[in-house]
């Protein structure tokens, strides 16, 4: 195994109950694993929740850490995707103010990358994006000349494909 | 029938078999103890928290069951933290109960109020906090069985003063329980495994077995036995593997690592195969780990996946139980003489007895070999921390399992003595020796009124220097003789204190102990012994940081 970070995508299943996260987050901090994204909600089943990391490291770093998070008395999983065999999708909320300078470009950007206005308040608009994280990012930059206020980010949220 | 939640809790304990808890009150486990009698469960009062989970783990080392403890919020729970800790660290099944302000005051610094499930999390297996009285029996449950399965450890259940006052009726307890705790499944891939294992064992002509503190917790004490004498394979011991197997016939090459013996070190040197059960290969156990055992394909059989691989690469390993996992082994393993290996072995033991290299324990090593020849033989030895700690391990001969108790992992001072009442409560038809340092001792030497108290007749040998020794010996080598700070007063009469404390006391030079160990051993009750041990008699071998097991520094203890 060849020590090189690379990003890391650990998909868990976890007890949905409280105090859960802290344990996980408690296992990625001591050990010093910096976390890129983290995504965190119901499965399914009311009882189990899906926790998903996103992480740089090298694969010897983030065997460790999945080792010690399988070892949590509330962790049911642990696995890690890699992106031939899994789906990976990222959201982006994207708040801009339209003026007459910026309007003709922003409307031509909405339409070429598919982004849905999701609020619109006085002059104020807030711009949704669904994509992998280089699509999101793409969307991202070419925003960005045309005053972009505000951003959040889900961070990647994966599944397996195939079940 | 309606019951409170402290009812609850007692009676499910009681159910999962719990006879003892070693604690102290506070206002808010108040209604614990107010009912604790008549639920037949036997409540110990300690002088300090912290001896109450000492007294809890050495009940489980010494018993195998799951030992417990409590203490009240805030203060109280913070002092079982040490206590806490050294169970985790040496994998001891244990259920800490805390007491906690009422749910509504949660997070609002109430008196005595403090996030003991916060502070715990790294050092717990798991923690509960229970919040509806419900849930109390599906809880305390559910905490034994994490407590006691796979590989053991500690787990806290935080208790809020409302719901432990709350009554509900039986019919409305929640069944509870989220999901089972996975069973360690032996299956094919496991025996694959294994089985070549197994090969490369019988194939190996100079193998070794490195035994740790799984075997004890697995109970895997003859199945070890069976697969040593069968394929004639001597073994090493962890300091926590101590006590995991006794045979007569000249196996055992004593403990591994920092202050490992001269043929234990130098044999895993040569061997070219080495067999971990139940051990982490700790950095006590390994040293310089690169330099470990260079000659050797390593395999490993635990437990506990976290365990594999974590500190040294393994070339083969199984997770499994280690009791299973030796069942298995017994019938893949062939018989062999290994006469060349064994020849080898007897003659490196017979250089290391002529040149004296193992004999390093001074007159403090002599006096509890005295011990020993006193006591009975299913006698349980525990011990402190420092000196008194490797003293112990490399001169008591350890012939019942579980014959030796010590807190390998954490390394805490003070253990000895309160980790001794539990032992000595749990185990009942065992006599129980404490080998312990003047600075040790010191540490819980409030538990004397416990032990006076409740009569517990424990042994306890306090080797008195007047410094914290194995500071001392690491100044003496590595810091040009500057004893900073390792000096401890000797106007204090240790004997005159357990007098105080009810307890009767002798003291004698470490030259000359007989008289003193012959009254030690005659007594009915507790008894203390002072043994008055020269500030030089250290330890040797010993490996000095950074250096290799075999890179040893040689001496004789005056």
């Amino acid at each position: 195994m060849k020590n090189e970070v690379k990003e890391h995508v650990i998909s868990m299943l976890v007890n949905n109950r409280p105090g859960v996260l802290a344990r996980v987050a408690g296992v990625f901090g001591r050990l010093g694993y910096n976390i890129e994204s983290l995504c965190v909600a119901e499965t399914i089943s009311p009882k189990v929740s899906r926790i998903t990391s996103v992480s740089k490291a090298d694969p010897a770093f983030t065997e460790k850490v999945k080792k010690q998070l399988n070892r949590l008395v509330d962790v049911i999983s642990v696995a890690e995707l890699e992106d031939d065999t899994s789906a990976k999708r990222e959201m982006m909320l994207i708040g801009i103010t339209i003026d007459e300078k910026n309007r003709p470009e922003l409307s031509r950007a909405i339409t070429m990358f598919g982004c849905t206005v999701i609020s619109m308040k006085d002059s104020y608009c807030i711009l949704q994006v669904v994509g992998n994280r280089g699509d999101v990012e793409t969307v991202l930059n070419f925003l960005t000349p045309l005053g972009v206020k505000d951003i959040a980010r889900t961070g990647a949220v994966a599944l397996e494909s195939g079940a | 029938m309606e019951r409170t939640g402290a009812e609850i809790l007692l009676n499910t304990l009681s159910e999962e078999g719990v006879s003892e808890i070693f604690g102290y009150p506070g206002a808010s486990t108040l209604a614990i103890h107010d009912c604790i009698n008549e639920t037949g469960i036997k409540h110990l009062l300690v002088r300090h928290e912290q001896a109450a989970a000492h007294a809890a783990d050495g009940y489980a080392r010494a018993t195998g069951k799951v030992g417990v403890c409590i203490a009240t919020s805030g203060p109280g729970a913070t002092n079982l933290v040490t206590g806490i800790a050294t169970a985790y660290m040496d994998s001891t099944p244990m259920i800490a109960l805390t007491g906690q302000v009422t749910t509504g005051l949660l997070g609002s610094d109430a008196f005595q109020e403090t996030d003991i499930i916060g502070i715990t999390m790294p050092i717990t297996k798991h923690s509960f906090l229970v919040q509806d009285v419900r849930d109390m029996a599906s809880t305390v449950r559910e905490a034994i069985n994490i407590a006691t399965s796979g590989r053991p450890g500690p787990v806290v259940i935080d208790l809020p003063r409302d719901v432990l006052a709350a009554r509900c009726n039986d019919d409305e307890e929640g069944g509870g329980g989220f999901l089972e705790q996975q069973e360690i499944h032996f299956g094919e891939e496991e025996l694959r495994r294994l089985k070549q294992i197994a090969r490369l064992l019988n194939e190996s002509e100079r193998p070794v077995l490195l035994v740790g503190g799984g075997v004890k917790l697995s109970q895997a004490f003859t199945e070890l036995a069976d697969v040593i004498q069968k394929g004639n394979i001597p073994f090493v011991t962890t300091m926590m593997g101590i006590g995991s197997v006794y045979t007569p016939n000249g196996f055992n090459l004593g403990l591994i690592g920092t202050h490992g013996t001269d043929l234990a070190n130098r044999i895993v040197h040569q061997s070219d195969f080495i067999l971990a059960v139940g051990a982490r290969f700790s950095d006590r156990t390994t040293s310089v780990i690169e330099e470990f055992a260079p000659l050797a394909t390593i395999a490993q059989i635990d437990v506990d996946p976290t365990s594999i691989g974590k500190n040294i690469k393994t070339d083969i390993s199984v997770v499994s139980d280690i009791r299973v996992a030796l069942q298995e082994l017994l019938g893949l393993v062939t018989e062999k003489k290994r006469e060349d290996w064994i020849a080898r072995i007897d003659r490196e033991r017979e250089r290391i007895a002529k040149e004296g290299s193992d004999d390093g324990c001074g007159p403090a090593g002599e006096c509890i070999r005295m011990v020993q020849e006193c006591m009975p033989e299913k006698t349980i030895a525990v011990t402190d921390v420092g000196l008194n700690q490797i003293w112990a391990i490399r001169s008591w001969k350890v012939k019942i399992p579980r014959g030796l108790i010590t807190p390998g992992g954490l390394g805490t001072m003070g253990f000895s003595v309160p980790a001794s009442m539990g032992a000595r409560i749990g185990a009942i038809d065992h006599e129980v020796v404490v080998f312990t340092g003047d600075g040790g001792f010191f540490m819980n030497i409030q538990e004397l009124a416990t032990i006076g108290f409740y009569n517990i007749p424990v042994k306890i040998v306090v080797f008195n220097n007047g410094n914290l020794g194995m500071i001392r010996q690491i100044q003496h080598h590595f810091y040009n003789s500057r004893y900073r700070d390792s000096r401890l007063s000797d106007l204090v009469d240790i004997t005159e204190i357990a007098k105080g404390f009810g307890i009767p006391s002798e003291k004698v030079a470490a030259e000359d102990p007989r008289k003193g160990i012959e009254k030690l051993c005659g007594s009915e009750g507790p008894f203390l012994l002072e043994v008055v041990v020269d500030e030089n008699n250290y330890v040797y071998p010993i490996i000095p940081p950074g250096k290799s097991n075999v890179e040893m520094i040689y001496g004789r203890s005056e």
